[in-house]
């Protein structure tokens, strides 16, 4: 009994290793000005998606203004669906300011600016990325008959998200900082009769250490 | 023997006919009527009296898809969805919006101008033809401010486009929809944004 629970939590380990290598991630950060923000000020995250070829998800987005706005030293975020709504027509794909410099002629816009007040925003922050996925290898075969089904075979792939979020200051209309996060992980597949994915966890990685980073960066610490 | 067959078969003839149906349907056109809301402009307003004409071509405009064999697949009816647009779009673009029934309205007479937005073209992209994760939509028009007498004053071509984000899992419905709403955001934010600058609206605003 004793081996088995001995062996049980050495499995354990092992798998908990085994599924925690499969990913890595590496957060850089290139900070450009001071920052700082007070309680009744807040921040916008927005994705970016003005490229005809990939746009980043608001899924990714709101999983970064819900890591900013809990824990210790909390942000006030205001969602990316509601600020784009309030200040249509000016953050649409094709209409967005693409650089920090642009953010002057538009809050010369007096219901703008108005708008930008009411929301209380210090920091806009630009998000951008996606998620790639490479080296698709492996094959799995599944079969049905009379007597039941099953699948065999081994399936593998690699996933790699890349992001980067731009930082503004409003009040000085200034880019103040870049953070990007690359995640990237091996996800496998082994189906000995039932498929058992063990999938790496790149995006969400990417997001809760993006998250982390930014309100450390935003509080100025 | 014989009499138990039949009652058999009479059981299994509202079960074959529902299933032929069933069949028949899903090989039919299915119909889009384009959904959705769309917000109201934070803009500053142009101090002039607009009357709006939704001609019957731009109410019941619709676009037929095709199949790759030329059968008729979907039918997307978008010309409400383009109304309560501009609905929404324009009084928050002009001092004062009134809707008219044609030039020979009464209420034309009293007002700056009249714009008559026409669809000239339609056209969409699905995941399955295209080979991409994503539902495309591109809708052209022909914008015109004409006088009250009917006579042109600008006449300009807005294009539109809109697609949904890549790997959902939308039904075909659902991501046309999607993207034309993506469309139809892009064409009030280019149309409410760009107006006072095409030039043909610049010179005759500075007539006034």
């Amino acid at each position: 009994m004793i081996l088995f629970l001995k062996n049980k939590a050495a499995i354990s380990y092992v798998l908990t290793c085994f599924l925690a290598s499969c990913t890595s991630t590496t957060v850089d950060e290139f900070r450009q000005g001071e920052t700082g923000i007070e309680s009744d000020e807040s921040v916008v995250i927005l994705g970016r998606r003005q490229a005809s070829d990939f746009e980043t998800k608001s899924d990714f987005v709101e999983c970064v203004g819900k890591g900013m706005s809990q824990g210790e030293n909390a942000i006030s975020v205001v969602p990316e669906r509601e600020f784009v709504d309030a200040m249509f027509p000016w953050f649409e794909p094709r209409t967005a300011p693409l650089r920090a410099t642009d953010l002057e002629q538009l809050l010369a816009e007096d219901v703008v600016a108005q708008k930008m007040n009411e929301f209380g925003i210090r920091y806009m922050v630009w998000v951008e990325g996606f998620t790639e996925t490479t080296g698709r290898t492996g094959s799995i075969s599944c079969t049905v008959g009379p007597g039941g089904g099953g699948c065999f075979g081994f399936g593998t792939w690699e996933d790699d998200a890349n992001f980067d979020a731009r930082v503004w200051d409003v009040n000085s209309l200034r880019n103040v900082g870049t953070i990007n996060a690359d995640a990237t992980g091996q996800s496998y597949l082994p189906a000995l009769v039932v498929p058992i994915p063990l999938i790496a966890r790149v995006e969400t990685n990417a997001c809760n250490r993006l998250a982390a980073q930014l309100k450390d960066f935003v509080n100025g610490e | 023997m014989k009499i138990q067959f039949k009652k058999q078969l009479q059981t299994m003839k509202p079960l074959t006919i529902s299933l032929i149906s069933c069949f028949l349907i899903s090989c039919g056109v299915s119909n889009l009527v384009i959904q959705g809301s769309f917000p109201t402009p934070n803009i500053n307003k142009i101090p002039l009296s607009v009357a709006v004409y939704y001609d019957d071509a731009l109410r019941a405009f619709s676009y037929m898809e095709y199949s790759e064999t030329g059968r008729e697949e979907i039918n997307i009816e978008s010309g409400e969805s383009h109304i309560r647009l501009f609905n929404a779009v324009l009084p928050a673009m002009f001092e004062e919006v009134i809707e008219v029934e044609g030039f020979d309205d009464p209420n034309v007479q009293g007002v700056d101008a009249v714009f008559a937005p026409v669809i000239e073209e339609f056209q969409l992209a699905l995941p399955e033809k295209t080979k991409l994760e994503v539902y495309e939509v591109w809708i052209k028009y022909n914008m015109r401010i004409l006088n009250p007498s009917g006579v042109s004053l600008a006449d300009w071509v807005v294009t539109s486009y809109g697609k949904t984000p890549t790997e959902t899992f939308l039904s075909v419905e659902d991501g046309i929809n999607d993207a034309a709403i993506v469309a139809l955001r892009d064409l009030a934010s280019s149309f409410s944004l760009n107006f006072t600058r095409v030039p043909e609206v610049q010179d005759w605003l500075s007539t006034l």
